[in-house]
């Protein structure tokens, strides 16, 4: 144990004049969950890299359309024009049974999906998150909710979507309608069981005793969690709605034959595999690096939106 | 009281890596326990009692490490250990810890019963049987109650109190050298934790350990303890016997630390509290850490960090006051009166 | 205890009337046209197709048809199907379909549980290591690409590449592997992300630090502690998985051809087979709504902690 003493002049051993103001310096680290969250999330080259790939294929794909010439329906007459390979006649991903060339499909149906996704995600975040708070906050109601997502959980998925999609023609909307329907209880449920416990945490009921105006305690304590899911969730929803319309092209009950998107790309071009592997291999590749990049980015960003793992 | 020394930590520095940023938690603590006595570690929140404790049996959270210093034991230095299958020879077996909280120190979906016995078999080298046995000998130690029954319950079934002693018995049930406390009374009520205090007593006499205590309750250390060591920002400021640190504290954080005893208080005045707030352990600190809040610190010490200087063969403290250059200062009224008082009651017993 | 089952069994019966009752009014909604194939509709004339209407029961209000098929299920007569090997009774359907998804099913069970767990379970040892970055790649696989998309492409090249019949023949026991291999894919992979999540949950909790303390090495504290408590939240989804292995898989059965359940449903509601549907659906959320309820006494078995009287609702 240090017993030297180390070199000091010897004026130095006059009391010193007390500063009441810098006592007080705490200096700990100011902590922003936003930038604490985006700071985790960003660690990642993982994360970025796939994040950069989101931008780059939707932004392609809401861009092409508008750039591009080449119209994914036009059927070619003339019958060489019919399964081409990729490569300099064909186009870049090959042309398919009619002719149509399939890289301008691709890019067209990835909007169609896209799109198709985005409005899922936002019917579905939104009327959860409002369902969920009021679930949450509201005690009377619990039950009513409660029964409600029992029931909606029983009713096998697949019974309730070929039924909407029956009674209400095979269309965009139909779809939005169908998966809406059953999926927003699942959020309202997430949402519910986080209001809860955050309403009952100790430090909200802290916070109210010290007549904090609600709107700040709302901004503050809980809006930060409920922003989180709904992000997450939002990214989540993404590869669940193209694998929806997918399994609803399969079973014929999914957008209109006629309409350009990811599932019923996929669909015919199963149909073609065996002698045309090309016809679904490239707008798989392009589905699958849309899937799993919106996959990985929200279960990242809902593992970084932790405040315990903001070390 | 006056046995070997068994461990002593050597200007540890350990260091957390937070935020992207690096915490220093110990700046180079000293201690030492020698071996049959009740050592208390005081300090207040931020003060490393704790890490310092986790040092000593190699749990420190995965972002911390000892950056330097050294922890002598048994001819070993504890802070270089890294494989678990060294650590597996100390941890239960030589030292043990118990913890704060009693609620969740326990496995909710096994017995007590077992949780004690995995330890005394696997620590002792006994078969099912004999570590049962062993295990209802360590509940009745700790003073349960139909250890029979209580074997087979879960610890949903036991209040705060009782829990703690079950994990007091599964501390001491392979009866370790030394046994480190981190604050465990500080989460029980005062009529539990005067038992709680008591139990650990008794045990330390019938298994002859030595105890280190961290607490943050000078009420406690008067209780419990042979000897303290304060502490503050991450090092151990002052460290003597109880008596010499209530009655000749030196280091002025110890007399703010007395001075703060609501016991102290004279009626009709303000109670006394230490200015200002600990600094951050984020930054380098420059001289004595309590400097900025000492109303009664001299100018070197915001210049040098003051070395360690013996009171007495038992006492040390860290502070230039005790430099011959030094003037004369005063403790504080309060902190006279403490040992008035103390002096006083050891005249009439 | 008992007056717990009973109160249980009551909200059950509530929610599986609710469900079905919903059904069926969905059901009355579609088009009366959809009964009849197209040439039967242009051929009949309109009293022809009044009679076939009624005939089939669906000329009645809503209300009367209802209490006709409850009536009905009350006495174990679940109704003949309309569209399936003509007039077939619903009972006789199922029993010849069943056993096909059950097999399949309870056999892909068994795998993903066993495959899935231990998984799992080495993924949460080697928490960040190589075998946790080769599991996330698989379940990420699994999870964001549609499963048609995957089902297809493995039995492609499997069956070149092994020579393996690329459908589902009886008498072929060769030809069962594949399709209980890929009806387990996905779950395995939900097996393997949970009890790694629940693992790693548990790993940070106090008396896993207390017990660090004791001086138990890791992997004992894995296998007696964290293991054991994480499995717990799992098993209460056991019995519901089982009992619903005879729903059977639509895309599985429907690329390997497989005579299963699994494509009973969609084609019942395609063809307006209102018997049928309701029969599935009252089987499907009666099995489902039992699962829960075995599923939540399990948990009470397992959990110390849990008092039935005052078990809260709903599933987590």
């Amino acid at each position: 144990m240090k017993r030297e003493i180390p070199m000091v002049s010897d004026e130095l051993f006059r009391p010193a004049p007390f500063n009441e103001s810098e006592a007080e310096l705490t200096g700990y680290a100011r902590y922003s969950y936003w930038r604490s969250t985006f700071r985790t999330f960003l660690k990642s080259p993982v994360s970025i890299a796939l994040l950069a790939l989101i931008f780059v294929l939707t932004l392609f794909a809401f861009a092409y359309p508008v750039l591009s010439k080449t119209d994914p329906n036009a059927v070619a007459l003339d019958t060489s024009r019919w399964n081409i390979k990729p490569g300099s006649e064909g186009g870049i991903f090959g042309t398919d049974g009619l002719g149509r060339d399939i890289w301008a499909r691709t890019w067209y149906g990835t909007r169609t999906s896209l799109l198709l996704g985005f409005v899922i995600a936002l019917f579905d975040v939104g009327i959860g998150m409002i369902a969920g708070a009021l679930w949450g906050y509201v005690k009377r109601i619990d039950r009513i909710m409660t029964e409600l997502y029992n029931v909606l959980n029983n009713i096998p998925q697949t019974v309730f979507l070929v039924l909407l999609a029956y009674i209400m023609r095979p269309g965009f909307w139909t779809i939005v309608v169908a998966l809406c329907s059953t999926g927003w209880i699942s959020i309202a449920r997430f949402v519910r069981n986080k209001v809860m416990s955050i309403r009952d945490a100790e430090y909200n009921i802290a916070s109210r005793c010290l007549a904090t105006p609600l709107p700040r305690i709302i901004q503050k304590n809980v809006l930060p969690y409920l922003v989180s899911i709904l992000i997450m969730e939002a990214a989540l929803t993404i590869p669940y709605s193209i694998g929806a319309e997918v399994f609803l092209g399969f079973i014929g009950l999914g957008l209109p034959v006629e309409a350009v998107s990811l599932g019923n790309l996929v669909n015919q071009g199963k149909n073609t595999f065996m002698l045309y592997p090309y016809q679904l291999t490239w707008p798989t590749v392009v589905l699958a690096a849309i899937t799993i990049s919106f996959y990985i980015v929200g279960n990242r960003f809902a593992d970084a939106s932790d405040p315990r793992n903001h070390v | 009281m006056s046995g070997a020394l068994l461990l002593s930590a050597e200007d540890l520095v350990v260091q957390f890596s937070l935020r992207g940023r690096k915490l220093t938690a110990l700046r180079g603590a000293s201690l030492e326990l020698f071996e049959g006595e009740t050592l208390a570690v005081v300090g207040e929140s931020g003060s490393g009692k704790s890490v310092l404790a986790k040092t000593f049996l190699g749990m420190l959270d995965k972002n911390g490490t000892i950056t330097a210093g050294s922890i002598q034991y048994r001819g070993k230095d504890l802070a270089r250990l890294s494989r678990e299958r060294d650590w597996l020879e100390i941890r239960g077996k030589k030292i043990a810890m118990i913890f704060q909280d009693p609620m969740t120190a326990l496995n909710p979906l096994k017995t007590i019963g077992e949780q004690i016995r995995e330890v005394i078999e696997l620590h002792r080298g006994m078969d099912r049987r004999q570590s049962k046995t062993e295990t209802l000998k360590t509940l009745e130690a700790v003073g349960i109650q139909d250890p029979e029954r209580r074997y087979r319950q879960y610890p949903h079934e036991f209040s705060g109190g009782m829990r703690q002693r079950v994990v007091i018995a599964s501390a001491v049930a392979c009866k370790p050298e030394i046994l480190i406390c981190d604050e465990p009374t500080t989460a029980l009520d005062v009529t539990v934790q005067a038992q709680i205090l008591d139990l650990i007593k008794a045990l330390k006499a019938e298994y002859a350990m030595s105890v280190l205590f961290i607490t943050h309750d000078l009420g406690v250390v008067a209780n419990v303890a042979d000897r303290v060591a304060v502490m503050y920002a991450g090092q151990v400021v002052e460290q003597g016997t109880v008596d010499e640190i209530f009655t000749d504290p030196r280091a002025p954080y110890t007399w703010a630390l007395l001075a703060s005893l609501p016991q102290l208080g004279v009626k009709g005045e303000d109670l006394f509290a230490i200015k200002g707030t600990p600094p951050s352990l984020f930054k380098e600190i420059k001289g004595d850490a309590f400097a900025p809040r000492n109303p009664l610190a001299l100018e070197v010490d915001f210049v040098a960090e003051p070395p360690i200087f013996d009171v007495s063969p038992t006492h040390w403290a860290k502070t230039w006051l005790l430099d011959p250059r030094a003037p004369a200062i005063r403790p504080p009224d309060s902190v006279l009166r403490l040992r008035e008082k103390l002096l006083a009651e050891r005249k009439l017993s | 205890m008992l007056s717990y089952i009973l109160k249980r069994l009551g909200q059950s019966l509530i929610t599986v009337a609710i469900v079905i009752i919903t059904v069926f009014l969905l059901l009355r909604l579609m088009p009366k046209s959809g009964y009849f194939t197209r040439e039967d509709y242009v051929n009949m004339d309109e009293s022809a197709r009044t009679a076939y209407l009624r005939s089939l029961g669906v000329m009645d209000d809503p209300v009367t048809q209802f209490v006709r098929f409850a009536g009905g299920v009350a006495r174990g007569n679940w109704g003949r199907s309309i569209s399936v090997y003509p007039k077939s009774p619903v009972m006789t359907i199922i029993k010849e379909k069943a056993p096909y998804s059950l097999w399949f099913g309870l056999a892909a069970l068994v795998l993903s549980m066993g495959l899935g767990l231990t998984m799992g379970v080495l993924m949460a040892r080697h928490k960040d290591g190589v075998f946790d970055t080769f599991g996330t790649i698989y379940v990420t696989i699994v999870r964001a690409i549609p499963s048609l998309i995957w089902l297809f492409l493995i039995q492609q090249w499997v069956t070149g590449l092994l020579g393996w019949p690329m459908v589902f023949y009886e008498d072929r026991p060769v030809s069962w592997i594949l399709p209980t291999i890929s009806l387990a894919l996905t779950g395995i992979a939900w097996y393997a992300i949970w009890l790694r999540r629940f693992m790693v949950d548990e790993e940070n909790k106090d008396y896993v630090k207390f017990a660090t303390a004791k001086g138990i090495p890791r992997t004992r504290i894995m296998r007696k502690h964290v293991l054991r408590n994480a499995l717990v939240p799992l098993i209460q989804y056991f019995p519901q998985q089982v009992l619903l292995t005879i729903a059977g898989s639509l895309l599985i059965e429907s690329i390997y051809s497989i005579p299963g359940m699994g494509g009973l449903l969609v084609n019942a509601i395609r063809q307006q087979d209102n018997p049928l549907v309701q029969a599935l659906v009252l089987l499907y959320a009666v099995l489902g709504i039992v699962g829960v309820f075995l599923g939540d006494l399990l948990m009470a078995a397992v959990d110390p902690r849990i008092k039935l009287a005052g078990a809260q609702g709903g599933q987590e």
